[in-house]
């Protein structure tokens, strides 16, 4: 395991500029996970850091070594990939045995098969051994792909949404298991997902991209409490936080443009009238969504509440986020 | 959509006919259009592989219409397993078939590889080792005997100039140990191009993900090759040895053109040989029982191969 560092990470395809300046740290034993939307370079910060594809400039270092020219089989990362990669006409015994069988590992024969077997039965595919890897469903191919990444013990585990696939059930047992694996083992992980509880639980740090640009670094909780910008903030919080004209609420900072409120941050009961439009039942969350000055609001409420459209709802905001013209947070100390 | 269709065919159909076909069955109207080609596969292989089958036990000949035909039984059969110009023959063709396939498995997949390398002009490349495949193996053949003209051959020459031997020395077309790999030659030549080809279709068709992925898990470029690329490539390969192999089984026209089967009998093929006895000699009844006998061991072969395929293929 080992610390990673990114100086001033430049990549371009052509005239699309993929990655630019990004720094950051992967300290050793951490689990960073990148958020962004799609194509916003997350796969190109992985490629890069692997070895797969070469930047335009800027600095890789895997413990502490710059790797500029090293192979990726000489960096010692493991990869899962967005679309797997399986090796197709191996079964799924020998594609988990591949990376084991590197002639740099020298790993004899029993051993990986006991170390296949012990990855197969966490990521419950053990059933599946003999199968053709064609021969197994996208969830499994997925988890095959997880599985040969986790019989090594690479410098860093790079995981391109490992868990995008599988059902609800499963992801959160991998999830749980992924965590659990990287605490007992202090694997260093780099993690992309779109999963807001996967990026909130598994998280020791999140690093947000926009347009190949890292916007933010923190642990998840600096992320989701205090993020610097509005496109920080519609990336974590379900349901995302509302974005409304700092104008419609009294009490808003000089420079204030935008109030962000997210469903903790309205408190119903007090304040001004707002018209109820729909209510939407998750199971897990109630989400209520409102029509307040003409501006569409979306909050959370109680599972058993007697409200119904058309019913007329006040609210008010409580410990907002403010962001200026150019939707950069304004600190609180400054209000 | 298909019901407008429908109907404009229908009004384009002659009213008798129309009424005709809409009187029909979904399962007669199949017979009626698959029927045709039954019955032109019939007329045309089924029939004549039936007919020679039954040839093959008669003394018949075909420049004789008139004489008395015999039932003479196995006598054929016993007459052509029995003649020692018959295993001559299969061995040459043995020969041909083995070393043509060996060299052009090997020099295709090389080739293959090479142009499968991104390099620029590797377009250019591919058009330029194909030529020869596109031309006519009459013209190959006849081209390919000035090539071996000890005195003014191009190939003597070139031979002459690595080996430092003397290229008048010796005759590719005329020497009793060299015809046999004059015609492999000339083959490989020709042929190699479409083995080429097949190989690059499957070089193609293995995504450069699966290689980024190897790369990830450590593995050399030599263990890529062997654990990912020759797996991949093998159900191609095998693919076109079994066409390379049924189609030089049949070998005709080339080694007619370049060295008529001689010298002697040494690059008789048993096409070649099929051809004499039955064109050439006119007993037909013989000349079936010889290409029962051939087509038994094609088919034979083949079907074990396809066999061998479909396994490396689902593995
Ligand atoms: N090989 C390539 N050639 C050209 N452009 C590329 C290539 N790879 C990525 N890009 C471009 O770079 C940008 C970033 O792509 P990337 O795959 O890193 O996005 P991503 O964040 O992983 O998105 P997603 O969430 O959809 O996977 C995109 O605009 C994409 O079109
Ligand atoms: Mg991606």
């Amino acid at each position: 395991m080992a610390e990673v560092v990114l100086r001033n990470l430049a990549k371009s395809f052509g005239t699309t500029q993929a990655v630019r300046d990004v720094s950051f740290t992967v300290p050793d034993g951490a689990f960073v996970v990148l958020l962004g939307p799609t194509g916003a370079g997350k796969t190109t910060l992985l490629r890069l850091i692997a070895g797969l594809e070469r930047p335009d400039c800027g600095e890789i270092m895997i413990a502490g070594r710059p790797v500029a020219s090293d192979t990726p089989a000489e960096r010692n990362v493991a990869m899962v990939f967005q679309q797997y990669s399986l090796y197709p006409h191996m079964s799924v015994r020998d594609n988990l045995a591949f990376p084991l069988r590197s002639p740099m590992l020298r790993t004899p024969e029993p051993e990986i098969a006991l170390k296949v077997r012990a990855v197969a039965e966490t990521l419950k595919i053990a059933h599946k051994l003999d199968n053709k890897a064609t021969a197994l469903s996208g969830g499994e191919m997925q988890r095959v792909s997880i599985g040969r990444a986790l019989v090594r013990a690479p410098s860093i585990y790079l995981m391109d949404e490992p868990l995008s696939s599988l059902d609800a059930k499963l992801r959160t047992d991998l999830r749980v298991e992924l965590k659990r694996i990287q605490t007992s083992l202090g694997a260093t992980f780099l993690y992309v997902t779109h999963d807001q509880i996967e990026a909130m639980t598994m998280a020791t740090h999140v690093g947000v991209l926009d347009e190949g640009r890292l916007v933010q670094f923190g642990t998840p909780r600096e992320i989701y409490e205090t993020p610097a910008s509005l496109y920080v903030a519609g990336r974590l919080g379900l349901p995302r936080m509302n974005m409304l004209p700092a104008a419609l609420f009294a009490g808003a900072p000089p420079g204030a443009q935008t109030i962000g409120l997210r469903p903790e941050n309205i408190v119903q009961g007090t304040g001004r009238p707002a018209r109820v439009v729909r209510i939407e039942h998750l199971g897990d969350q109630t989400r209520l969504h409102l029509v307040f000055d003409g501006h569409e609001i979306v909050t959370l409420t109680d599972p058993h509440t007697g409200l119904e459209p058309g019913d007329l709802v006040p609210i008010e905001p409580m410990n907002p986020l403010y962001f200026d013209a150019d939707g950069a947070r304004i600190a609180r100390g400054d209000y | 959509m298909s019901h407008l269709n429908m109907d404009s065919v229908a009004r384009a159909t002659p009213r008798h006919l129309s009424r005709r076909i809409r009187g029909l069955s979904d399962r007669a109207i199949a017979w009626v259009f698959v029927a045709p080609t039954i019955f032109l596969l019939l007329a045309v292989n089924i029939f004549p592989l039936i007919w020679t089958i039954r040839l093959s036990f008669t003394n018949y000949a075909a420049n004789r219409p008139n004489a008395e035909v015999q039932w003479i039984g196995l006598r054929n059969y016993e007459r052509i397993l029995s003649d020692p110009d018959t295993w001559a023959t299969m061995q040459a063709t043995a020969h041909f078939l083995f070393w043509t396939i060996v060299f052009q498995v090997m020099i295709g997949f090389a080739l293959a590889w090479l142009i499968n390398q991104k390099f620029r002009g590797n377009d250019l490349w591919t058009t330029i080792i194909v030529l020869p495949m596109m031309l006519s193996p009459a013209v190959v053949g006849n081209f390919w005997t000035l090539l071996y003209q000890p005195q003014l051959g191009l190939f003597n020459s070139i031979v002459g100039f690595f080996s430092g031997a003397d290229p008048t020395s010796f005759s590719m077309i005329g020497d009793v140990h060299l015809a046999p790999w004059s015609i492999v030659i000339v083959d490989t030549w020709m042929w190699t191009p479409f083995v080429m080809l097949i190989c690059l279709a499957g070089l193609r068709s293995i995504p450069d993900s699966i290689y980024e992925a190897a790369e990830c898990d450590r593995a050399s470029r030599w263990r890529q090759f062997w654990t990912i690329t020759v797996p991949m490539v093998l159900p191609f390969l095998m693919l076109a040895v079994l066409f390379r192999g049924i189609e030089n089984f049949k070998m005709f026209d080339l080694v007619v053109q370049l060295t008529g089967g001689g010298p002697g009998n040494i690059t008789t093929l048993t096409s070649i040989e099929l051809k004499r006895e039955a064109f050439e000699k006119w007993r037909t009844g013989y000349s079936s029982a010889y290409a029962v006998i051939l087509f038994v061991t094609v088919f034979g072969l083949a079907s074990i191969y396809v066999k061998a395929l479909n396994r490396v293929k689902d593995r």
